[in-house]
């Protein structure tokens, strides 16, 4: 995870896979933040999740949004969009570990009142994701695809 | 039948190297001598510096630092040891790979991936581990190497089956190229007359349901290792996750979406004490 307030930076996390990039972003304050999450739930080893907070949806992404406070952006300000979440094709009875990081996400965002701007989420490939402090605007790189801004 | 100019490709590869052969089967005798396996180690050059570079990696546990040859030889224990000569005389095939990766050095942290996560799997399923595994893992895609640049030539096409026409990345290859990067690895691993349960685990590594006979332990190891490590990204490249997931690895194993995530936890902890491994690539 990285958060930053100095506009000259570029947040930038590669291959996503199955984990999700969330990308936060305050345009008053110009501060923003990048999370690489990778497992949905951290009662699956809390001792990890002391020491790493950052590798799940549960303890990563609240420590996102308090680490961006500490550099001075509000929640109500903060626009919020996300990345990644890929899947293995023929998932029906298989492993899920994509679909279960989207739930996990959605199901904090739900509770805090927290809404997603835009997304690009599922399929099947790799997803680079970039976040300009100056601007805020946030770029998916997919391999055979067009850049997307989010 | 292979393709003449795929199989020119594949002939023209380096050969496996001997010193790696030959230390492995020292180490294959339980009372194989410090002098004799340093004899033969030192005079490949490469091998050597790559066996000093990950020697003191944390992922071996050794406590004494070492900075010889010698005491890498005699401090590291033989499972380690054989690990340790896998890997450093392997990162040479991987310093150039085509169409499947920006960058080369991806796919040996791929391979890498791949290699530590089998022995995860095969350690918490089984409570041990084959020492094959390790080197099968390090070497499942080596296909990827020599197929690379033919599936840059046809790459727009390729992603039009598997993005517009459900076709997997494996099935694209076979349709476009006459050969899916599976079994061209298994042709290699061949030539280097591999064991026969490590070119069937390579040639078989997407589809371990299609192999007829033997023990397809090893097939289905690396295909789960595979899978978790594409799911995770790491060493992830454009063929992206455009591969099949085969339901059956679940009863196979007995093994629930948890036991999952907990051998990733444990692989994300030995890709970091590993980085050493992972870094071979880029010298």
């Amino acid at each position: 995870m990285k958060v930053s307030g100095n506009v000259d930076d570029m947040l930038i996390t590669h291959a996503l896979g199955s984990c999700i990039g969330v990308a936060v972003y305050d345009p008053l304050v110009q501060v923003g933040g990048l999370l690489h999450f990778m497992l949905p739930d951290s009662s699956l080893d809390s001792s990890k999740a002391q020491k790493k907070p950052a590798m799940f949806a549960d303890t990563g992404i609240p420590l996102l949004f308090k680490s961006c406070y500490k550099l001075g952006a509000e929640k109500k300000r903060m626009i919020v969009k996300i990345a990644g979440g890929a899947k293995i094709l023929d998932d029906a009875n298989y492993f899920r570990i994509g679909q279960k990081n989207i739930t996990a996400l959605r199901k904090m965002f739900w509770k805090n009142n927290v809404l997603i701007s835009g997304e690009d989420t599922g399929e099947n490939y790799n997803r680079t994701v970039e976040v300009s402090i100056s601007t805020g605007t946030v770029i998916v790189k997919s391999s055979g695809r067009v850049l997307r801004e989010l | 039948m292979v393709d003449k100019k795929i199989l020119k490709s594949i002939n023209n590869l380096p050969a496996f190297p001997a010193t790696v052969k030959k230390a492995s089967a020292l180490i294959g005798n339980p009372d194989y001598s410090v002098d004799e396996l340093v004899g033969v180690i030192q005079y490949d050059q490469a091998i050597t510096a790559n066996v000093l570079k990950m020697c003191n990696s944390a992922y071996f546990g050794v406590r004494y630092k070492i900075f010889t040859l010698r005491e890498a030889v005699a401090y590291l224990g033989r499972e380690n040891l054989y690990r340790l000569i896998q890997t450093a005389g392997t990162s040479r095939f991987y310093k150039k790979v085509e169409g499947y990766y920006q960058e080369a050095t991806r796919l040996w942290e791929h391979s890498v991936g791949v290699a530590l996560m089998s022995r995860i799997l095969s350690k918490k399923i089984y409570g041990f581990e084959d020492p094959k595994l390790f080197t099968t893992g390090l070497l499942h895609d080596i296909g990827k190497v020599v197929l690379g640049e033919y599936v840059r030539e046809s790459f727009q096409e390729i992603m039009d089956l598997v993005s517009n026409q459900g076709y997997s990345f494996l099935e694209a290859e076979e349709e476009l190229i006459g050969i899916n990067h599976a079994e061209v690895g298994g042709e290699i691993t061949r030539l280097w007359k591999f064991p026969i349960e490590m070119t069937e685990a390579i040639t078989h590594h997407h589809r371990p349901d299609l192999l007829e006979r033997g023990d397809d332990t090893i097939p289905w190891l690396i295909y789960l290792a595979d899978q978790v490590c594409l799911m995770m990204g790491i060493g992830g490249g454009e063929d992206g996750l455009a591969y099949r997931g085969l339901g059956e690895v679940i009863d196979r194993f007995g093994f629930c979406q948890r036991d999952l995530e907990e051998c990733i936890v444990l692989l994300l902890d030995d890709l970091e004490s590993a980085r050493e491994l992972v870094d071979l690539a880029e010298g």
